[in-house]
């Protein structure tokens, strides 16, 4: 098992080398001069050359690209993945602030869309055709397609308008934290549902299924202990995509309630052609990315022993 | 931006006037006042400081009077002093100011010219701002004396001394580590990206001080939430309130507010393209484009009615009597078919009209500030340049950067833009915009005179305006060059003028709402008992 994280942590190396140099072509194509642009929305209008040109200087801009880039990872792989052109601010004192409340939200709408999408999604395949699954599927139906501004707008008009029960925007309490949880929680939820329900009744056709049941298996124990293991291995892989989605994808959430997380933090940054950020960023959601899947990975052989994590 | 050449009849010393405004706060007793009690929430938009060496935090983008400037810009675009009592022009180019005594920053610190000189020297080390300040141009005569000598001659520094952005700061500060002004108010607690709370400053110099007791500003960057927060009794007042759902500020039975006009809306046209984007060099073409523009259906179809008509792109206030001098061409599709009819364009295939063969197809470029910001006025404008048989392609940029990449290369004939005037200086936005190009200078900061700058004429006015001495003249000179780009040359077609639009509940008696948002002051908010 140790052996076989660090190999999964030694290819983050490779990993990082190569997304930080993709992500910084990228950006230096994109139009625009990232010292004009930082100094516009520091003045609010536009600046002059001279402006312009000592803060060219003060950003090294004006060195070529593949200086800039050789000198940006040399302070990375030192752990200095440099200042935000946008503030002033360390890339990973920045990210590393951030990050945090970004997981709270993302955290707490994985824990929803867990315990919406799971037990609906399993009752809807066990008592297929029946209420319940009706219920599912129009849940499904209307879940999957609404964006996530128009769910935030929805709850923000029930919890805060209407019923006063929590506050519109904001970071500074746990009630604030609820709804864009909700917002992330109902929209992950519904495909995570469908793909239970798919998932329970091709298990629940398997032979060994059908087999315990015929030597009288009752059949709560038949779903939790042996059709429900079988079904969280596909589900466990979709779930880690998605929390890695929410972790990355939370900008539209994260601008309607005011939460200052890493989504936000980007978004900002791709705009004023922060490289720092943009680069801190990319290396940064890469190795989420990368440890959520090894987290992934180790939880298979927990769901199922069978699967033994050497030989993966 | 280019060096003033003065003649010997400009060489004379200049006494500032304006001392009238605020001379009865002259020898006030610092005597604390009595402290207003009350507290209010306001929804303001998103976090927008920085935290580096050009750290502005409460002073800029938002203002929450902490800090002060040297002169303040009224509402109506006037120049009156702040914590510089007067100010003369001592030949050939350096300004002397006499600082107000008597002020203290929140921590006790006295303010005087090293105060001054401390903020001049920072802007001086980010590259001199639009007021050419350089590392030596600050001289401390005496406490309470400084001169300001800045890399040119700068007839309008008084004007642009102003800008919240050269807020003076105590010697040593760094804003972005605290907070320490003579302002107002004085920092509870600032949390970025979620609020910034201020309390009214007891000790201050001034004869109005804050109307209230403190007030917490909640940054939502989302507009529709910051409605939402005042429909929810989140907040008591919000700014900026989105003009296509102004409306539904009194439908949640709050009180709105409009004052009064301090940015624009304008399309430009492109005069120095080459194929396919050289139509605009066509006069006749630019004045049918200016002609064809039914200001009102734009107003009411992509603003619901919250916007003037606009007459130039800056404030009408600020160029005072001389306002009068520009206004926008007259809607007249009639006159604008005739116009391209004697030119040689007559109707083809399709309606577009054509001439030599080639149809009369235009492209406007949508992002600055960005595409989201001009609402459905792209497609309103093709439908008006369509009837008189204009065809109009719309290219929404995702940003800024891209506009602005676009702009540099020449890829458009039209240009979609709106902008703010937030200091006194009339001839900053259209020397910015239209002036000729220096020759060799960098290639984006001169894209706007590369596209649009129309020649002698206007460049003799702004400079003109650059270089008088009297208010009235640099007002009069500024609108010569207005109606120039405008009436003359056809480059600028206004479009709107853009109020600022607040919504408040009945918390709040009182507010006087700036045209400038950044230079907002809230000591005229005031609570209901």
């Amino acid at each position: 098992m140790l052996q076989f994280i660090l190999r999964r942590l030694f290819y983050l190396v490779p990993v990082w080398i190569g997304i930080s140099l993709v992500a910084f072509l990228l950006a230096n194509l994109a139009p625009g001069d990232p010292a004009r642009l930082a100094l516009q929305r520091a003045l609010g209008r536009q600046p002059t050359s001279a402006e312009t040109n000592a803060a060219r200087e003060q950003m090294g801009l004006n060195a070529s690209a593949p200086i800039q880039y050789l000198n940006w990872l040399g302070e990375a792989l030192t752990g200095d993945l440099g200042l935000s052109y946008r503030t002033g601010k360390p890339v990973l004192e920045s990210l590393a602030e951030r990050f945090p409340t970004t997981l709270q939200i993302a955290g707490g709408g994985l824990l929803l869309a867990i315990a919406i999408a799971i037990p609906l999604g399993v009752l809807a395949a066990v008592y297929r055709r029946g209420p319940i699954d009706h219920l599912s599927r129009v849940v499904a139906l209307l879940g999957a397609p609404m964006p996530s501004y128009w769910v935030a707008y929805l709850l923000i008009l029930l919890f805060s308008v209407q019923l006063g029960m929590l506050p519109v925007a904001g970071s500074q309490t746990w009630q604030h934290a609820v709804m864009p949880a909700l917002t992330l929680g109902i929209g992950g939820s519904a495909s995570l549902m469908r793909l239970t329900r798919s998932e329970t009744l091709e298990t629940l056709n398997q032979d060994y299924i059908r087999t315990a049941r015929a030597k009288g298996l009752h059949s709560r124990t038949l779903l939790i202990r042996h059709a429900l293991r079988n079904t969280m291995i596909p589900i466990s892989t979709v779930l880690g995509m998605r929390f890695a989605g929410m972790l990355g994808g939370a900008v539209i959430v994260e601008t309607i309630f005011s939460w200052p997380g890493i989504g936000k933090l980007v978004v900002d940054a791709i705009f004023d052609r922060d490289y720092p950020m943009i680069q801190g960023f990319v290396i940064f959601m890469g190795t989420a990315f990368l440890l959520i899947n090894l987290i992934v990975d180790i939880g298979y052989g927990l769901i199922d022993p069978r699967i033994r994590l050497g030989r993966m | 931006m280019g060096r003033t050449q003065h003649g010997m009849d400009r060489r004379q010393l200049l006494l500032a006037t304006g001392v009238a405004g605020i001379a009865a706060t002259i020898g006030k007793s610092a005597a604390a006042q009595d402290a207003p009690s009350g507290s209010i929430r306001v929804g303001v938009s998103e976090d927008g400081y920085r935290t580096d060496e050009r750290a502005n935090i409460g002073f800029f983008p938002l203002n929450t009077n902490i800090f002060e400037s040297l002169t303040y810009l009224t509402p109506d675009y006037q120049i009156e002093p702040l914590l510089a009592e007067s100010w003369e022009f001592v030949e050939p180019s350096t300004w002397r100011l006499t600082l107000r005594q008597g002020v203290s920053f929140h921590d006790g610190t006295p303010f005087n010219a090293e105060a001054v000189k401390y903020t001049m020297d920072r802007i001086a080390a980010n590259g001199g701002g639009v007021m050419g300040i350089g590392e030596e141009s600050n001289v401390i005569v005496d406490d309470f004396t400084i001169e300001i000598t800045p890399t040119y001659v700068n007839m309008r520094m008084m004007e642009q001394i102003g800008h919240p952005n050269n807020s003076i700061l105590p010697p040593g500060l760094n804003p972005a580590e605290s907070r320490n002004g003579s302002g107002p108010f004085r920092e509870v607690e600032y949390v970025a990206a979620d609020h910034y709370t201020v309390e009214a400053n007891p000790d201050y110099w001034g004869e109005t001080g804050a109307g209230v007791g403190e007030i917490t500003f909640q940054f939502y960057p989302d507009p529709t939430a910051r409605l939402l927060a005042l429909q929810a009794g989140d907040v008591d007042l919000i700014v900026d309130v989105p003009r296509q759902s102004a409306s539904q500020v009194e439908a949640a039975g709050a009180t709105l507010v409009r004052g009064p006009v301090g940015a624009y809306e304008a399309m430009y046209m492109n005069i120095h393209g080459v194929e396919p984007y050289d139509l605009g060099q066509d006069i006749a073409v630019r004045e049918a484009v200016s002609i064809a523009i039914d200001r009102q259906q734009v107003i009411d179809g992509a603003w619901q009615g919250n916007a003037e008509p606009g007459t130039t792109m800056i404030p009408p206030a600020i160029l005072g009597d001389s306002a009068s001098l520009v206004s926008a061409p007259e809607f007249d599709p009639e006159r604008a078919r005739q116009v391209l009819e004697a030119a040689g364009w007559v109707e083809g295939a399709g309606g577009i009209r054509e001439k030599d063969g080639r149809a009369l197809n235009l492209t406007i470029i949508n992002g600055y500030g960005t595409a989201a910001d001009h609402g459905s006025v792209p497609e309103l404008i093709q439908a008006q340049l369509s009837d008189i048989g204009i065809d109009l392609e719309i290219i929404q940029t995702p940003d800024t950067a891209t506009y602005e990449q676009r702009l540099g290369v020449g890829e458009g004939d039209l240009w979609l833009e709106a902008g703010s005037q937030n200091d006194g200086n009339p001839a900053f936005l259209p020397e910015l915009l239209f002036s000729s190009p220096e020759e060799g200078g960098d290639p984006e900061a001169t894209a706007y005179g590369r596209a649009f700058a129309t020649g002698e004429a206007f460049d003799t006015a702004i400079t003109r305006s650059r270089e008088a001495t009297d208010i009235a003249e640099v007002q009069e000179a500024a609108a010569e060059a207005m109606n120039i780009v405008v009436n003359e040359e056809r480059v600028v077609t206004p479009l709107c003028g853009f109020y600022r639009i607040i919504g408040h509940t009945d918390a709040v008696t009182t507010f006087d709402l700036h045209a400038s948002g950044v230079n907002q002051r809230w000591t005229s908010l005031t609570l209901a008992e």
